[in-house]
């Protein structure tokens, strides 16, 4: 378990006493002041009622101006002193708008009626519009700014993990500029993937380049239903994200300031104690060579012998870690280097600062931010330090009145320098698991780099290999309004122009090592690359609605819209090695031979026509429907176009007569359904063409790489669109007076034709059997929302809490694949269910060497360099008795002595946020997590299987106490050899159930202690509004996983992708980070 | 209204019909208007290089599997029970993408000379393509045109050898005839030469193959095929355009053509291009100086013992030949030994000392002939060396060979052939007077003939490593050859230090652990009398991998036709003997 004292949120708090103590000091002076002042007490009272003309409890009853507040009694009764009778009243309760009273007269038996707030006037976001939440028929879900206030991250999609019921974000490292693919309701498609579709204020775009505090809300429509308006780019789900509106009104200016220290959330625990580590590798590689041959090397280039582990046994400190030694005429090394401290910071700091102006009068309007992020990077030499800056401007002018001109223009951007490793960009922490090691020292004596610390990464202590990185994104979009027959017709049309620049460069140059006084080794390379790509997109939507009510009853609506879009992404990649000047990358100081240009890109095309249907009679019965005819470049002539329709349904029970004796505690229940088939767009472009690539030959022909080409690709037969077809089925319940919500959606969503590979053919062939509309899925979930909100009188003053949260699950299972055999090599098959693991069944160590030569031939599971098993080594199970332990013919129906032993797909993925404020204070937690997920790491997880996966790899400190020896047979590990987690093909990297793991977690995302100064208090400062806020990310996480390891993040144990690692070493990425932020908002 | 009128009126006019979805790719070619000119169809060609050249790797270590060699571990081929579940999917890639040239290179816009050079190139790697297949399987299907997925011949039966291999000549003469002459200086594209040479190679191969396997019924027609071969051979020593790189330097010569970066184009007629500025680089030197990254490739005393005094006297004829010290037997030996392996006095370039060691071989005869002498390269794969894959020795070597199969080789063939090869590595070439009795007690007993003998023992000497021994082994039927023990030195005693490169100091000791204090520079070899025995139990040879069982039974002149691929297609006949 990890629960580490969050010392610098203690330390916050108690910093920040004094100052909240002195400032409750002023304002209780000043109250007393003001009493003194008063020249006629008064005494008001009343009662707070609501709608139906029940007493409302617990209500808060203010008088504007003052920061006197009291709650209402269990019969909606309030009493307050007041030194005026014309006050102002602000009464407040949950559910409820807040009303505004003015006192005038009467001071005795106020009454004040409130009007239910509650969600069912919520107004959501869909396609192309805005619909009331009471009457939606889809599965929407929507989150509004409030969730993403006050977390200071580098980008949207981290802080939106967890907050929208089945957005399945999974980050898998700490990378500033890590994103993940927005995913919807689980696995989307075997054949052609495809994620949710991500739309910008109504176009796509990268959420990653996003100012979070432009954001007002985020909507993701899950089914078929409300998804189909977008055709069929949104077969797997649509996300909404909607920026603030302009403003109006009195021009305002929010400030918003903050500082954060970010921390690694996981620092590996490893042996850095050099000759125990020594030891503990001899003893690793010994026991797999049969404990009969003793290394030479350390993973073949750093000399190893026993006499030399003698010298580091007895190695006198004194003499420094670097030696050189006559008799062999070279250094020897006698460190205990702990690579992780030596590169990396323990505390890096961040900033944040925004502001945004809105304002604007009836026939104008705008709205104006700004942010820049700035995040120091994780290493300590030569940092990854990342920035980014965004502006927005939008602006409104109302022509007259019924026609409306708008702009929304959008520029982001972000840059992004990290170090390289002198030989290339491979991965830094897969390179500490296989040259880092303790024994070997950073530096010699005469201040020269050691050959292990250039492979382990001494260019990220010199900075003289680099990557920066940098991102440019604008984007315009100009639109009109027109309302020409006032409320019935809105015609909208829009253009939008966006352009993406990425452009990085990339350099290494030569670092030099030393292995003896004088001499000196290169290494790596003397090499430059730009790699730079463009994208252009333009795209146009217009559309015209028409809304009707008839005889008070019938509710219509008709949306009908077109949407052209075009996108063209270019790319140019150029690089030569041989730097003139190491610290001046740049084409024109090179001198190199090898040099190689690459261009290439791609365009697509959309046109469509989308309608939307809806109808509601009495919002007691709802109908939708939507549409949309596709056109799309992707797709050869003949299957160029498609026509996606979907249903929807939804009763409002409670509005029915017969419900009406339930209306004091039922505010709605509502029923849905929905049903529609979307095709997925998402294959390559060109994919149906024959195509042939040039490309630069590698052999050198006539003394040049020069140009080949050569056979195209087999196109595929007679390609169409995949299908997604989506049954939803959902309950949404609102009850007492909006305190308690509660929505509840089924759905299993069936992906046919998918684009995979055909019926194998003889290898004779040639060719890659072409791809076809061969497969089928279904993805079965759902998604539970529960919520309460109330408050209650503490000490006079109400105290306001809510507790929400989401837990949801999919599982996906192959319907038909073109595996008759049922192979289970890295393929699919008919009826798989998608993340399963096959593995062999442990039964324990063997006891003695007797037991384990008379075992069961385990013989397919190496071992040893001989493959020996001796006591202490695994046993596994004959499971189908046949006296030997293997995989049989590798199918479903002779998998050997394996079986599934789990499932590696996440399973009941939840998200929940408790929050309460009181005078004044807010506290709130976010906690994300996943309920149940299976996990058997990959042989190369070197944090994980230590020197079992190779000797000379990390050593865990609690596996290095926790392995089987005679004393300790009841350990956690076998008898201690290394390389049997080499591979899946040995004893401990086959998958097993001893070693899986359970990957679950909770995790704290957030913790937030806010603090609003009084409203009164600060106008005389001239501030409209003030708050102060702590918060914590990521600080505590709790897992299954930690039973046995101490060194992995539960969020980052898939293989590593992206910038800095080499895909191998699960584990070996971006460490995640927790951060601690004191933050200021200010409004003017 | 008007604005909304007149942008939907411009949107739509833009959009309004299909080809605003017409997208052809910008960055790829279209093959509707591809092969439309000669630069078309040497783009095309190209590939061929670039997808069948042999990697470093592969073109120098295949030879491991061969009867002279001793590796790590033996391939499961040799020592393991082999099945054709174990026999990997066959690929028919490179093949595909020669006939669907051939399909479609025929435009008549195109000069008849060019497109005939170019179809020679395609016929030429096509020849390549089912040579490998014949080699590996004997009877395969063959096929000259691209399949579709429907075509019935995806599951036709294996076509018989001599059919496969009379469309191979054809392919080839079509080669020799049609491709251009001129000759390419940086040997690294094929020219008439080329394929000539690689017709010799070919021809040798069948005509031996069905010679020495008489159980194919084919021994009729071996001569035929040694005609071609000799004449293939003979019209390329008539050419005059290439000879043997002989400079007078008998202790360097041989080594410089593998060690040159820039093709010794004097003598290597096509070779594996590897440059340093272009960053061109492979590992061998990397990998036959490390105890991990190779397989520890040695070669066997056995063989060793072959090559020639200086002065044209056997080895093997000396008095306790066999019980020599390392520092003694390496004495006045074929220049070509010391330039084969780490031999007396071998320094780095840095001048250090280097020699044999037993961390990076099993017999201590070290292979240097494809390590490049800069230390660095041990631990980097930056080795620029090119790779020869057909050298003028070779052709002399075939051409010699296919004559004395044919019984037409005599003293004057002796001088244009062999006699030359001696020469050049400092070796009196005298013809020998009898057949060597130590060569056909170990090798090839049933072969009389002494300049049979000879050329066998030449070829082995002077291409070796050069991945042809394993199928010259095959084409002889001497496959049981590989069944010999891996002998190394001879080791007088265990726990003794030894000197290897006779600069005094000592290199190497045998013993039964490895001591705890160890003698700095000294490689301790472990015997355990298990992988690893010397062969008189405290003295002796060293032999490695004593507790392999390798065999080499009838069946293994040809590999089974993987499971997968008889399930995909039960019409094909799994080779004899295997299932």
């Amino acid at each position: 378990m990890k629960v580490g004292v969050p010392i610098c949120l203690l330390a916050g708090a108690i910093l920040s006493f004094p100052f909240l103590g002195e400032a409750a000091a002023t304002f209780a002076a000043r109250n007393k002041e003001q009493a003194a002042n008063s020249q006629q007490q008064t005494t008001l009272s009343g009662r707070v009622l609501d709608g139906d003309g029940q007493p409302v409890q617990n209500a808060t009853v203010a008088i504007q101006g003052t920061g006197k507040a009291v709650s209402t009694d269990e019969n909606g009764r309030f009493v307050l002193e007041s030194d005026r009778t014309d006050a102002t009243l602000v009464v407040s309760y949950v559910g409820f708008e807040t009303k505004i009273y003015q006192v005038s007269g009467n001071t005795s038996d106020i009454v004040i009626q409130l009007d239910g707030k509650n969600d069912l006037e919520e107004v959501v976001v869909v396609g192309y519009g805005t619909q009331k939440k009471i009457n939606l028929t889809g599965a929407v879900s929507q989150i509004n700014s409030e969730v993403l206030e006050n977390r200071p991250q580098p980008n949207l999609t981290r802080m939106l993990q967890g907050t929208l019921p089945n957005l399945n974000l999974r980050m898998t490292d700490g990378s500033p500029t890590r994103s993940a693919a927005f995913n919807i309701r689980g696995i989307t498609s075997i054949g052609a993937g495809g994620n949710a579709m991500v739309l910008i204020d109504g176009v796509e775009g990268d959420p990653n380049l996003l100012n979070p505090n432009d954001v007002e809300s985020v909507t993701i429509l899950k089914d078929a239903s409300s998804a189909a308006i977008y055709g069929s780019r949104a077969a797997f789900g649509v996300v909404l994200i909607t920026t603030k509106d302009v403003g109006k009104g009195k021009p305002r200016l929010d400030v918003r300031l903050s500082q954060s220290v970010n921390q690694r959330t996981v620092v590996p625990n490893l042996v850095t104690d050099g000759y125990t580590w020594a030891k503990n590798f001899d003893d690793a590689f010994y026991a797999w060579y049969d404990y009969k041959t003793h290394p030479i090397t350390v993973n073949a280039n750093f000399p190893f012998s026993l006499e030399y582990l003698e010298r580091l046994k007895n190695h006198d400190p004194s003499q420094g870690d670097a030696v050189y030694n006559e008799s062999l005429g070279r250094y020897e090394y006698f460190g205990s280097t702990d690579w992780f401290a030596a590169l990396h910071r323990d505390r890096m700091p961040a900033t944040e600062a925004s502001i945004t102006a809105s304002g604007g009068s009836e026939k104008a309007k705008y709205f104006v931010s700004g942010l820049y992020y700035h995040q120091d990077g994780i290493f300590r030499h030569s940092p990854d330090d990342f920035n980014k800056w965004n502006v927005r401007a939008k602006g409104e002018v109302h022509l007259n009145d019924w026609l409306t001109f708008d702009n929304n223009v959008d520029v982001s951007t972000y840059q992004y320098g990290y170090p390289l490793l002198a030989n290339g960009d491979a991965g830094i922490w897969r390179y500490w698991a296989v040259s880092g090691f303790p024994i070997a020292t950073m530096y010699n004596p005469d201040g020269t780099f050691t050959r292990q610390a250039v492979e382990a990464g001494a260019s990220f202590v010199d900075g003289s290999s680099r990557s920066d990185y940098d991102r440019f994104f604008v984007r315009t979009t100009p639109s009109v309004t027109a309302k020409p027959f006032g409320d019935l017709v809105t015609f909208k049309a829009n253009f939008t122009y966006a352009k993406t620049f990425n452009k990085d460069k990339r350099y290494n140059n030569y670092l030099y090592s030393s292995d003896r006084p004088g001499q000196t080794a290169r290494f790596g390379n003397s090499l430059y690359r730009t790699l730079s790509d463009n994208t252009t997109y333009w795209g146009s939507n217009i559309t015209a609605e028409v809304k009707k009510t008839l005889n008070d009853a019938h509710d219509l609506g008709v949306l009908v819209g077109y949407n052209i879009e075009s996108n063209r992404w270019d790319n140019f990649d150029a690089q030569r090695d041989g730097l003139l000047v190491p610290g001046k990358p740049d084409f024109n100081l090179m001198d190199g031979l090898n040099y190689n240009i690459a261009g290439g890109g791609n365009e697509w095309k959309y046109l469509g026509v989308f309608y939307r249907l809806t109808y509601a009679y009495k919002s007691r019965y709802l109908l939708e429907f939507n549409g949309r005819y596709d056109g799309s470049s992707k797709f050869p002539d003949n299957q160029r176009y498609g026509f996606f329709p979907s249903a929807s349904a939804g009763w409002n029970i409670s509005e029915e007569p017969f419900m009406a004796g339930s209306r004091t505690w039922l505010d709605n229940l509502k029923l849905r359904a929905s049903y529609g088939s979307l095709g997925n767009g998402n294959v390559a472009p060109y994919r149906y063409m024959e195509t042939m690539s040039v490309s630069k030959t590698s052999v050198i022909l006539n003394g040049v790489q020069t140009p080949y080409t050569s056979i195209p690709g087999v196109i595929p037969d007679g390609l169409t669109w995949e299908k997604a077809t989506t049954l939803d089925v959902g309950v949404d319940a609102t009850l007492f007076s909006g305190r308690f919500n509660l929505t509840f959606d089924w759905y299993s969503r069936i992906t046919t034709d998918m684009f995979t590979a055909g019926q194998p053919l003889p290898n004779v062939f040639g060719a890659a059997v072409p791809f076809g509309n061969y497969a089928d899925l279904k993805t079965n979930g759902w998604e539970l929302t529960l919520g309460w909100q109330d408050q209650f009188d503490a000490g006079g003053t109400p105290f306001h809490y809510s507790v929400s949260g989401s837990l949801w699950d999919n599982q996906s299972e192959i319907l038909k694949f073109n595996n008759p055999t049922k192979v289970l090599a890295s393929t699919y098959y008919d009826g798989m269910k998608l993340g399963e693991i096959w593995g062999y069944e442990t039964l324990g160590f063997f006891a003695s060497d007797e037991e384990a030569a008379n075992w069961a031939d385990q013989s397919f599971l190496l071992n040893s360099n001989t493959n020996e098993y001796l006591a202490g080594d695994l046993k596994f199970a004959d499971r189908n008795g046949d006296g030997v332990i293997n995989q049989g013919k590798n199918t479903v129906d002779d998998p050997g002595d394996r079986m599934i032993i789990g499932n590696n797909s996440p399973r009941y993925q939840y998200g929940f946020t408790v929050s309460g404020n009181w005078k004044g204070v807010g506290i709130s937690a976010f906690v994300q997590g996943i309920g149940k997920r299976d996990w058997y790491f990959a042989p190369e997880a070197d944090l994980f299987y230590g020197p079992y996966n190779r000797p000379y790899g990390f050593q865990p400190k609690i596996m290095m106490d926790d392995y089987w020896t005679e004393e300790n047979p009841n350990a956690y590990w076998p008898r201690y050899r290394g390389y049997t987690a080499l591979g899946t093909n040995r004893s401990l990297g086959a998958p097993q159930t001893r070693y899986l793991q359970d990957a679950s977690y909770l995790r704290v995302k957030d913790i937030t202690v806010n603090y609003t100064f009084p409203e009164a208090w600060m106008n005389k400062l001239g501030i409209g509004k003030a708050m102060v806020y702590l918060s914590g990310q990521n600080l505590f996480t709790f897992s299954g996983l930690y039973k046995h390891t101490d060194n992995f993040d539960p969020e980052i144990i898939e293989n590593p992708a992206g910038d800095m690692t080499n895909s191998h070493g699960q584990g070996d990425a971006y460490p995640m980070l927790k951060s601690y932020t004191l933050g200021l908002n200010f409004s003017f | 209204m008007l604005y909304i009128t007149a942008s939907v009126g411009l949107i739509l006019s833009l959009a309004s019909c299909n080809d605003f979805l017409e997208t052809e790719p910008f960055d790829k070619l279209v093959p509707g208007s591809f092969f439309a000119t000669e630069e078309d169809l040497e783009l095309y060609t190209n590939s061929f290089y670039q997808q069948m050249l042999p990697s470093a790797d592969a073109a120098t270590q295949g030879d491991g599997m061969a009867d002279y060699s001793s590796i790590t571990q033996s391939s499961n081929f040799i020592s393991g029970n082999y099945s054709s579940v174990d026999e990997g999917s066959w690929n028919w890639s490179n093949l595909r993408n020669i006939n669907y040239f051939l399909a479609n290179y025929n435009n008549e816009a195109i000069p008849e000379e060019a497109r005939n050079h170019y179809a020679g190139i395609a016929r030429f790697f096509r020849a390549w393509f089912y040579i490998e297949k014949v080699q590996r399987y004997g009877n395969v299907p063959w096929y000259d045109t691209p399949l579709t997925t429907d075509d019935e011949a995806l599951y036709k039966t294996q076509d018989p050898r001599e059919v496969v291999m009379q469309h191979v000549l054809e392919d080839l003469n079509f080669a020799a005839e049609n491709i251009r002459e001129a000759k390419d200086n940086t040997s690294s594209t094929i020219t008439r030469q080329v394929a000539l040479a690689y017709k010799s190679r070919i021809a040798l191969y069948e005509g031996t193959y069905r010679k020495y396997h008489t159980e194919l019924n084919l021994a009729g027609t071996a001569d035929q095929w040694l005609t071609e071969a000799a004449n293939a051979a003979k019209m390329v020593m008539d050419a005059g355009t290439y000879s043997l790189y002989n400079t007078g330097r008998p202790t360097s010569d041989y080594r410089t053509l593998f060690i040159s970066e820039n093709a010794v184009s004097q003598e290597v007629m096509f070779a594996m291009v590897f440059n340093n500025a272009l960053k061109r680089w492979h590992a061998l030197t990397w990998k036959f100086n490390s105890a991990t990254y190779g397989s520890r490739w040695g070669l066997n005393k056995q063989f060793i013992n072959t090559y020639l005094m200086t002065d044209g006297s056997r080895f093997t004829d000396k008095a306790g030949y066999d019980e020599l010290l390392f520092v003694d037997e390496m004495a006045n030996r074929d220049n070509r030994l010391a330039q084969t392996v780490r031999s007396l006095g071998y320094k780095r370039s840095d001048g250090s000392p280097a020699p044999p060691n037993f961390g990076y071989t099993f017999t201590g005869y070290h292979i240097l002939k494809w390590s490049m002498d800069d230390k660095r390269l041990d631990g980097i794969g930056e080795a620029y060396n090119t790779i020869p894959l057909m050298r003028y020795a070779e052709v002399l070597l075939n051409y010699a060979e296919a004559k004395a199969e044919l019984g037409e080789f005599d003293d004057m063939e002796w001088a244009k052939t062999i006699g030359l090869l001696r020469q050049r590595a400092g070796v009196n070439a005298a013809i020998p007077q009898t057949a060597d009795p130590y060569l056909r007690e170990v090798y090839f007993p049933e072969i009389a003939d002494k300049y049979l003998l000879e050329i066998r023992r030449e070829r082995g000497i002077e291409l070796c490593y050069e991945n042809l021994r394993y199928q010259d082994l095959m084409r002889w039927k001497k496959g049981k050859l590989v069944e010999m023990p891996w002998k190394g030195i001879y080791v007088p005693a265990m726990d003794r230090p030894m000197d290897l490169d006779g600069n005094g100091t000592p290199d190497v000791s045998f013993v039964s652990k490895t001591p705890d204090a160890a003698q700095p520079g000294v490689t301790y070899f472990v015997i355990d009398n298990n992988i690893s025995k010397l062969s008189g139990g405290t003295s002796g040879h060293v032999i490695w991998g004593a507790n392999e069982e390798r065999s080499f039974e009838d069946k293994k002149y040809l590999y089974p036709i993987s499971n997968s691929d008889i399930v995909l297609n039960p019409s094909l006949v799994q080779n004899p003997g295997w299932k």
